[in-house]
C-alpha cells in the first residue's frame, strides 16, 4: 500500500524532460540513460574503470534529478530534488527556503521518513539553521504512519534509527513517538538487527521484489553512510552487498525475473519495468534504467557514492557464460491468522542460461496480493516495451488470504486494495498474484504447476500469459502450443481444455497480448524452453518435444509423469512431493543459498559469494566481510 | 477542525461524552500527506464533532481512564498511544515487536491495568500503559489473532478475549487464559450487558451472533441473526434492556427490541451499499449510530427506522466510545 515512485510515461515523461531543457537552457544535460539505446553487452572490467563508470552514472542521476527545479524558480516540495542538489552542493538557499515550505505539510509515513532523512544528512552543513529546525520540527509534530510491511519497517526503523543518531541526547518531548532520542534509537536498532536476524537466517520476505528493492536498498545505504556506530554502519553495508548479490544471481542481462515477493501488473510481463532494472543500471551498466530512475533512484543516487558494489558481484551480475541453478530459501509476509505458521518457508529455483531463464518458487502466496510464482524469460536486446515472459496464474480474489496477512475485517480489503495502487486483484483477467491452489515444481528449464481450485472459489480459471512479442505460435494437435520468444524456443502444455481471450487492461502496451483461459478446477500447466542453439530448426523442436514421455490424468488430482527434454523423468501429483528419477524432493534440505556464486546454510548468518577465483564472506555473527582470491 | 453533524435535538444534558475513533481518509496510502483529519473526533454540546489529539489515520480503539478523563489509553497501527495531558502529548509506550493492535480497554477495578487486543495475541499493562508485557499464557500459539478484548466491569481482573479460534476468559488479570468457546473464525466483538452484568453478546465472523447468560463462560447462538456472512460489531442500548444492534457489511443493520428473541433489518434509509462497519448506541438517550465505510456516521432516534446523515462524510468509523462525564 504505497505511492509508487513517480512513474508517468515514456512519452509523457520525454515531454517532460525537453520542456524542461527547453526552459532552463543553461542546465542542458545529456539524453537521460532511459532513452538512450541499450548498453552494451558488459564484461568485467578492471576496478577503476568500473568505479569511474559507477560514478558517471551517479552523476547523471543526480545532473538529471538537481535540473528538475530552477532556484529562480518556483519553491519546490519534492525531497529528491532537493537531495540531488545538496549532494551537488549547489543552490542551497534555494533548498532552504524549499525545506522550509516542504515542512509545513510533512508526509505520514516511511516514505516521507526516508526522503526527509537524506534532506536532513545532505543538508546539516549546508542547509540554513531555519531549515534544519523546521526538519527536526517535523520529526516533533507528526506522528508518522509505521506502515504493516516489511519494507515499511525498514525505511520507518532506519529513518528513526539515523534522525535519533543526528539528535541525540533529547527527550521524548521533542520526538512525535515521546520516546527520548536513546529510546528511539534502541526501538529502532533492536528492530533492524531483528530483521537482518530473519533474512540471514530463514531468507528474506518480501525477497526480490521488482520495486521494493529501493525500499530495503537505500535505507541500507543511509545506514552504511551516515550511522555513528561503526556496527550498524557495517550491517548497512554487509545487508547492501546481501540485497545486490541476490539480485545479480537473478537478473538476466540486469533484468530481474523469476519468481518475486511482490511485484506488479507492469513488471509482471514487462519484466525490465522495475526498478531493480534501475540498480542494475547504477551498479552494472547492465541494462537501461526506467523512466525517471524508477523515481526513488536519486535517493540511492545521493549517497551512492559511498557504496561501491565488490567486484565478486559485479561479475555474478553481468556473467552468463554457464548455465547455473541456484536455490534459494525464502519466507512469506508475516501471516496473522488462517494459517499453522506464522511465516512460511519458500523454496525458490532459478535456472539462468545466456539467452533465458527460468524461476520459481513452490506455490502458495508469499504475499497476498503482489506474488509472481513462476516464468520463463527469455532475454532481447531492448527490453523497453517487451513482454518477453511465459508462465500461468490462478487469479484468485480472497478475504480469506488477505485476513491471512492484513489485520482487517473479511470484506472491505478486496474493495480497498483494488483503490490502492493494486487495481487488478479483484479481477479474473490478472496475471498478478499467487495462490494457495497452486503447486509449481522446476527442473532447469522444465515447469510443471498444478491447480486444485475448490468449487466456490472466486475466479475458477486459469490465466496463461502469452506474449505479443511471441513469434511462431502454433497449436500442436498433440496438445503443445510452441512458440519462439528472442532465442528461446518455448512448448507449453496446457492440461485441460481452453480459450483464447484478449490481455487484461492492467498494463500499459499490452496490446496484442493473449490470455489463455482455462475454465477448469482441476488443471495444470507444462513448460518447457531450450535455447535455438540446440535445434537445427524449430520443427526440429517441435519434434522433440512431441517425442517427450507425458502422462497425466486430473482426477482425483492433477497428476503428471513428465520425461523432460533434460531427461528428468518428474512425478508430480497435486498435493504430494515432487519426485524427481524416483528420488522424492525433500525441503527440509533446502539451503539458505545454494548455487555455484550464493552459497549459504540455514541459520547460518553467513554468505559467501563466490566467481571464478573470486570470494566474498559477508559473516552477520562476526559482523566482517572477509574477501579473497582463491587458489586455483 | 469541527465536521458538523445534525442539530441535536434539545434535550437534557448528555451524561456521556462520545468519542469516535474515526479515518477519514478516502484511499489513503502509508507515506501520502494527511490531507484531512483522522484520529479521535469527539463530539460537542451543539452536536459537532471535534477533532483533537494526533493527525493519524489508523487509530482503531480508545479506553479513558474511569480516574482521569485526561487519561486515554489508544490502540493504533504503530501500537498503544498514550496521552496524561487530556491529548496535547502523547508517547507510544510499545516498542517494534507490538504492532496493529486492535483494540484496548482500562479495568475500572484495577485502573492501573490496562488490555491490548494484538493480531498475534495479547498484552498487558499493569502500570497504566507506560510497559506492555506479553500476557499469553493458555492461549494457543496459532489461533491468538485477537479482534476484541473487554473487561467484565463487575470484577476486577476479569478479562474476556475474542480471538481466532474463539472466545478466552481470564479470570487472574491475564496470567492464564482459557477458551470457553471455540470458533470457526475470528470472533469479532464481545460486549458485556449495562443491564445484566451476566449478559454477554459475541460477534463472529462465521458463527452468527452469540449470547451468555452466565458471564461468558457458556455461549449460545442467537437465532434469527443472519451466519453466512460476517457480523462486525454488537452494541447494548443503555436506555432500553429489550434493545440490541449488530453491523454487517453484508447485511447492514440489524436490530432486536425484544431481547434477541425477533430480529430485522434497519437499513430503510441508509445509502443503497450499505456496508455498516460499525454501530453504536448512545447510552444519553437511545439513539443509533451506524458508521457506514467511506460514506458517513449515520443516526436514527427511532432505532434504525428513519436515518439522518450525521456528518464525517468518506469516514471509516472504527470505534463508538461513550465515557460517563461523571468521571470529569
Amino acid at each position: 500500500m504505497k505511492p509508487r515512485p513517480g512513474s508517468p510515461t515514456m512519452k509523457a515523461s520525454v515531454l517532460l524532460f525537453s520542456a524542461l531543457v527547453l526552459w532552463s537552457a543553461p542546465r542542458l544535460v545529456a539524453q537521460p540513460a532511459w532513452s538512450r539505446p541499450p548498453p552494451a553487452p558488459v564484461t568485467a572490467q578492471d576496478e577503476a574503470a568500473r568505479r569511474a563508470a559507477y560514478l558517471a552514472r551517479v552523476d547523471e542521476v543526480l545532473a538529471w534529478r538537481a535540473s528538475q527545479a530552477s532556484a529562480t524558480g518556483p519553491l519546490i516540495t519534492d525531497m529528491s530534488t532537493i537531495a540531488a542538489k545538496l549532494a551537488r552542493h549547489e543552490d542551497l538557499d534555494f533548498c532552504s527556503r524549499s525545506v522550509i515550505a516542504a515542512m509545513k505539510e510533512p508526509g505520514s509515513g516511511p516514505f516521507w521518513m526516508f526522503p526527509a532523512v537524506s534532506v536532513a544528512y545532505l543538508g546539516r552543513d549546508q542547509l540554513s539553521p531555519e531549515a534544519r529546525t523546521a526538519i527536526r520540527d517535523a520529526w516533533r509534530s507528526v506522528l508518522q504512519v509505521r506502515g504493516d510491511t516489511e519494507n515499511h519497517w525498514a525505511m520507518y526503523y532506519t529513518s528513526l534509527y539515523l534522525m535519533a543518531d543526528l539528535y541525540p541526547d533529547e527527550p521524548g518531548t521533542s520526538w512525535y513517538t515521546g520516546k527520548s532520542s536513546a529510546e528511539n534509537l534502541a526501538e529502532a536498532r533492536d528492530y533492524l538487527i531483528h530483521w537482518m536476524d530473519l533474512a540471514t537466517t530463514i531468507g528474506q520476505g518480501e525477497f526480490n521484489p521488482t520495486h521494493y528493492i529501493g525500499e530495503y536498498a537505500i535505507p541500507m545505504l543511509y545506514l552504511a553512510t551516515w550511522a555513528k556506530d561503526p556496527a550498524m554502519r557495517q550491517r548497512g553495508r554487509m545487508m547492501l552487498d546481501w540485497i545486490f548479490a541476490d539480485l545479480a544471481e537473478n537478473t538476466l542481462n540486469g533484468m530481474l525475473r523469476g519468481a518475486n515477493a511482490r511485484t506488479d501488473d507492469t513488471s509482471v510481463i514487462e519484466r525490465w519495468n522495475a526498478l531493480a532494472s534501475f540498480f542494475s543500471w547504477i551498479l552494472h551498466g547492465s541494462t537501461p534504467p526506467t523512466v525517471n530512475f524508477g523515481g526513488w533512484g536519486p535517493y540511492f543516487a545521493v549517497a551512492a557514492r559511498n557504496y561501491e558494489v565488490p567486484e565478486v558481484i559485479h561479475r555474478i551480475a553481468v556473467d552468463r557464460g554457464a548455465d547455473y541453478v541456484q536455490r534459494d530459501l525464502k519466507r512469506t509476509r508475516r501471516r496473522w491468522r488462517n494459517s499453522d505458521v506464522l511465516m512460511a518457508p519458500i523454496y525458490k529455483t532459478s535456472y539462468m542460461r545466456r539467452d533465458y531463464a527460468v524461476g520459481s518458487y513452490q506455490g502458495g502466496i508469499a504475499d497476498p496480493i503482489q506474488t509472481h510464482v513462476w516464468d520463463v524469460t527469455w532475454a532481447v536486446p531492448d527490453p523497453r516495451g517487451v513482454h518477453n515472459t511465459m508462465f500461468s496464474v490462478h487469479p484468485i480474489s480472497s478475504g480469506f488470504d488477505m485476513q491471512m496477512y492484513f489485520t482487517e475485517l473479511p470484506d472491505q480489503m478486496i474493495k480497498g486494495v483494488t483503490k490502492e495502487s493494486k487495481p487488478s486483484y479483484d479481477s479474473p483477467d490478472k496475471f498478478l498474484g499467487g495462490s494457495r491452489f497452486e503447486q509449481v515444481f522446476q527442473d532447469r528449464d522444465t515447469v510443471i504447476a498444478l491447480y486444485d481450485i475448490p468449487a466456490g472459489t472466486r475466479f475458477p480459471h486459469i490465466n496463461g500469459f502469452f506474449s505479443k512479442d511471441l513469434v511462431n505460435l502454433t497449436e500442436d494437435p498433440s496438445g503443445w502450443i510452441f512458440a519462439q520468444g528472442g532465442r528461446a524456443y518455448l512448448a507449453y502444455r496446457p492440461l485441460a481444455p481452453y480459450t483464447w481471450e484478449k490481455s487484461s487492461s492492467w498494463t500499459e502496451n499490452d496490446k496484442g497480448d493473449r490470455r489463455l483461459c482455462s475454465p477448469h478446477l482441476k488443471n495444470g500447466t507444462i513448460v518447457q524452453a531450450a535455447d535455438v542453439d540446440e535445434f537445427k530448426s524449430f520443427a526440429d523442436f517441435q519434434a522433440a518435444i512431441r517425442a517427450l514421455p507425458l502422462e497425466f490424468k486430473l482426477e482425483p488430482v492433477p497428476t503428471v509423469r513428465f520425461t523432460t527434454l533434460r531427461g528428468a523423468v518428474v512425478d508430480c501429483a497435486y498435493g504430494q512431493a515432487p519426485v524427481v528419477n524416483g528420488a522424492k524432493l525433500d525441503y527440509t534440505k533446502w539451503k539458505l543459498f545454494e548455487g555455484p556464486y550464493l552459497n549459504a546454510e540455514k541459520g547460518s548468518r553467513k554468505l559467501t559469494l563466490t566467481h571464478g577465483r573470486l570470494e566474498r564472506v559477508l559473516d552477520f555473527n562476526t559482523l566482517t566481510i572477509t574477501d579473497r582470491v582463491r587458489e586455483n | 477542525m469541527t465536521l458538523t453533524g445534525a442539530a441535536v435535538p434539545a434535550r437534557a444534558a448528555p451524561a456521556h461524552d462520545l468519542y469516535l475513533c474515526a479515518s477519514i481518509n478516502q484511499n489513503y496510502v502509508v507515506g501520502a500527506k494527511l490531507v484531512t483529519l483522522s484520529g479521535i473526533y469527539r463530539r460537542a454540546a451543539d452536536g459537532s464533532y471535534q477533532h483533537f489529539g494526533q493527525n493519524y489515520p489508523y487509530i482503531i480503539s480508545l479506553a479513558v481512564d474511569p480516574r482521569d478523563p485526561a487519561v486515554i489509553q489508544v490502540a493504533s497501527l504503530n501500537g498503544a498511544l498514550r496521552t496524561t495531558d487530556g491529548g496535547r502529548t502523547w508517547r507510544t509506550g510499545t516498542s517494534w515487536d507490538v504492532t496493529e493492535p486492535k483494540d484496548i480497554c482500562v479495568d475500572p477495578n484495577a485502573a492501573d491495568h490496562v488490555y491490548l487486543a494484538l493480531p498475534d495475541g495479547i498484552a498487558v499493562s499493569t502500570d497504566r500503559g507506560t510497559t506492555w508485557p506479553r500476557r499469553e499464557n493458555g492461549l494457543p500459539e496459532r489461533g491468538k489473532y485477537t479482534q476484541v478484548i473487554q473487561v467484565d466491569r463487575t470484577h476486577a481482573d476479569r478479562v474476556l478475549a475474542g480471538c481466532e479460534s474463539g472466545i478466552y476468559l481470564t479470570e487472574d488479570g491475564a496470567k492464564t487464559w482459557r477458551r470457553v468457546l471455540p470458533a470457526k473464525a475470528t470472533v469479532t466483538d464481545l460486549r458485556q450487558s449495562p443491564h445484566d452484568p451476566r449478559l454477554w453478546l459475541a460477534t463472529t465472523q462465521a458463527d452468527g451472533a452469540l449470547v451468555s447468560r452466565d458471564g461468558g463462560l457458556t455461549w449460545k447462538k442467537l437465532e434469527g441473526v443472519p451466519s453466512a456472512e460476517a457480523l462486525y460489531n454488537v452494541a447494548f442500548d443503555p436506555t432500553n434492556p429489550q434493545r440490541y444492534a449488530i453491523s454487517s457489511w453484508t447485511y447492514g443493520v440489524l436490530a432486536t427490541e425484544d431481547g434477541g428473541k425477533t430480529w430485522t433489518d434497519r437499513n430503510a434509509g441508509l445509502p443503497a451499499e450499505h456496508c455498516v462497519f460499525r454501530v453504536g448506541i448512545d447510552p444519553d438517550n437511545g439513539r443509533l449510530y451506524a458508521g457506514l465505510y467511506h460514506v458517513a456516521l449515520y443516526g436514527s432516534d427511532d432505532f434504525g427506522r428513519t436515518w439522518r446523515n450525521d456528518g464525517l462524510e468518506g469516514s471509516i468509523i472504527y470505534n463508538f466510545v461513550f465515557v460517563p462525564q461523571a468521571a470529569k
